[in-house]
């Protein structure tokens, strides 16, 4: 005899096979109404058709938020080939056809065929040696094009990112306070004051503050007193506001991307007047 | 402690309420065709355009698109109208990606400002003369630091294959130290990038175009001033549209996709605040009633 579990899953997949049966009917009718497909030819019936797949895969998509199906893992699994396959194709046409394939294989003189082969064969071998990671064997050949990777990225990051990430930033920290002093704009109480110079400076005091607490919650090198713990939970507020922000902007850009999908789906493939 | 069934089987259900009243917030408003058409855009928004819009005819700026599809939502709008900005005001962009899997998404901005364009400002527009769409080559920060020093020779032909070292929207641009103006658009640490490798070291002006996500670590580089304007999230699309249309009375584009999604994002907004409110609202009930721990 049946458990009641059993007849309970039964009966709820038998829905779930009638609901989805019947979204099936309305998509295929809404594609047929709104698109035509059968009434175009060329380029717009591609297009028409291109637009109904999307829409499909969209709502497909979206069915996880009732629950994981067979259907979204396949629309997954669809996504991850079809970005693998265009990013590999793109980058055979874009990168390695134009600079390797072409001014070699396809070089119109033998001037160019020598050039190519003078400016390119190190670049080349370089990157042959990166694809040995693949290799037990030899992926030991890779260590010398990473060598290189890693010692240009220091010796080239090392400078400017020191002058773009800590002089700027100290420049324009410091800047605000070394304003209000020097360029004559200390008049406490005024408006012009208070606009001009109180702002700005209680900004860049705000971010010494939150940098200095910040830095030492984090450090553990010696036991937190009681000025220590306060200074910590000082920081913690700190780290909490910009977490805050951060939460806020990223909900901001998940509802983004769910408005440009209700976009798509009501502007071009139901084709509502905006 | 594990968590009891009806109390697992009551979160679910919540959990989809939730998803449907997302749902019909961001439906609605199109569906009813309730559109906010007016707002104050933020400043760094503005001073991005302001910097477009006084630029001299004829300046060649460089926009470099640098996303794939997955922040079309976001990104696409801005890029299609700062693009059309520079069109109104005769101005040569220059486009470009970092991203392979965004050459094709490229092209298609650029092919819809330019289409949208011609309508609007009523001339005829010619790739490699009005503008120029270079499209994606390899090398990250080293194609940053080669165009700083030879641009053309980083990019010696355009996307269709047209040789750059005689084209006309090229004339006068040697390497990046000739461009006024360099605007990234990207969901990606590339707006670094351009910062580091490009605007401080070969001193350009420089604008950006960011995800929501990452606007806030974006605030410092406004205060420096290494970025001279933001666009941050759809929001940043819609204050650029909007700003746009109110230099364009009379032919009013009323279809940018930023303006239009802005009431479905204030609805969700809303709607979002008003459920963290509620929650914490019963948790504090809760707790204070003896119900919940913590």
């Amino acid at each position: 005899m049946p458990e009641p579990d059993d007849n309970a899953s039964s009966v709820r997949r038998a829905v779930e096979i009638g609901v989805f049966t019947v979204l099936l009917a309305v998509f295929l009718g809404v594609s047929y109404y709104c698109q035509d497909p059968f009434g175009l030819t060329g380029e717009a019936l591609a297009h028409s058709i291109g637009v109904i797949v999307a829409a499909g895969l969209t709502l497909v998509m979206y069915s996880f938020l009732y629950r994981d199906n067979p259907l979204f893992k396949i629309a997954e699994n669809l996504y991850v080939g079809v970005a693998l396959g265009y990013g590999a194709v793109m980058t055979w046409r874009m990168a390695l056809r134009e600079e390797v394939y072409k001014p070699i294989f396809m070089a119109p003189t033998t001037e160019a065929l020598g050039e190519a082969l003078v400016w390119r064969t190190v670049p080349i071998l370089l990157g042959i040696l990166l694809t040995m990671r693949i290799s037990r064997k030899y992926s030991w050949l890779s260590r010398y094009s990473y060598c290189l990777l890693v010692g240009w990225g220091a010796g080239v990051g090392i400078s400017v990112y020191t002058h773009s990430y800590v002089l700027q930033q100290l420049n324009a920290a410091i800047a605000p306070l070394q304003d209000a002093v020097t360029q004559g704009t200390w008049e406490p109480l005024s408006g012009a004051w208070f606009l001009g110079a109180f702002f700005p400076m209680l900004g860049s005091l705000a971010v010494l503050v939150g940098t200095v607490a910040v830095l030492f919650y984090f450090f553990f090198s010696v036991e937190h007193g009681t000025a220590g713990r306060t200074v910590s939970k000082v920081g913690i507020w700190f780290l909490m506001i910009s977490f805050g922000a951060s939460f806020g902007n990223t909900v901001m850009a998940r509802l983004s991307l769910l408005i440009g999908r209700v976009q798509f789906l009501l502007f071009q493939w139901i084709q509502m007047d905006q | 402690m594990a968590i009891p069934q009806a109390e697992l089987r009551r979160l679910a259900i919540a959990k989809h309420v939730i998803f449907v009243l997302v749902a019909a917030a961001v439906i609605v408003p199109f569906v009813a065709k309730v559109y906010q058409r007016d707002f104050k855009p933020t400043s760094y928004a503005e001073d991005l355009f302001q910097k477009v819009h006084n630029l001299d005819a004829n300046t060649r700026v460089l926009i470099s698109l640098d996303f794939d599809p997955g922040s079309e939502a976001e990104l696409l709008p801005m890029g299609v109208a700062i693009l059309r900005h520079c069109f109104q005001q005769r101005l040569i962009p220059v486009v470009m990606t970092n991203y392979p899997s965004g050459v094709d998404l490229a092209r298609t901005i650029v092919e819809e400002a330019v289409a949208k364009s011609e309508v609007d400002y009523g001339r005829k527009l010619t790739s490699g003369r009005d503008y120029a769409y270079l499209g994606f080559r390899p090398g990250g920060v080293n194609l940053v630091l080669n165009m700083g020093e030879n641009l053309k020779g980083a990019f010696q032909t355009d996307y269709y294959g047209k040789p750059t070292e005689d084209m006309p929207a090229l004339v006068g641009v040697q390497s990046l130290k000739d461009l006024k103006l360099v605007i990234d658009i990207t969901s990606s640490a590339w707006v670094e990038l351009w910062i580091v490798y490009g605007a401080d070291r070969f001193g350009f002006e420089y604008g950006a175009g960011v995800t929501a996500v990452m606007g806030p670590d974006m605030y410092p580089f406004l205060q420096s001033g290494q970025v001279i304007g933001l666009l941050d999230g759809l929001r940043g699309a819609a204050d650029y549209e909007l700003l746009l249309q109110r230099t364009e009375v009379g032919k009013l584009d009323k279809t940018g996709r930023g303006i239009l999604g802005m009431t479905a994002q204030s609805a969700a907004h809303v709607l979002v605040i008003v459920l963290v409110l509620a929650a914490n609202a019963r948790f504090i009930f809760r707790r204070a009633t003896g119900r919940e721990k913590g």
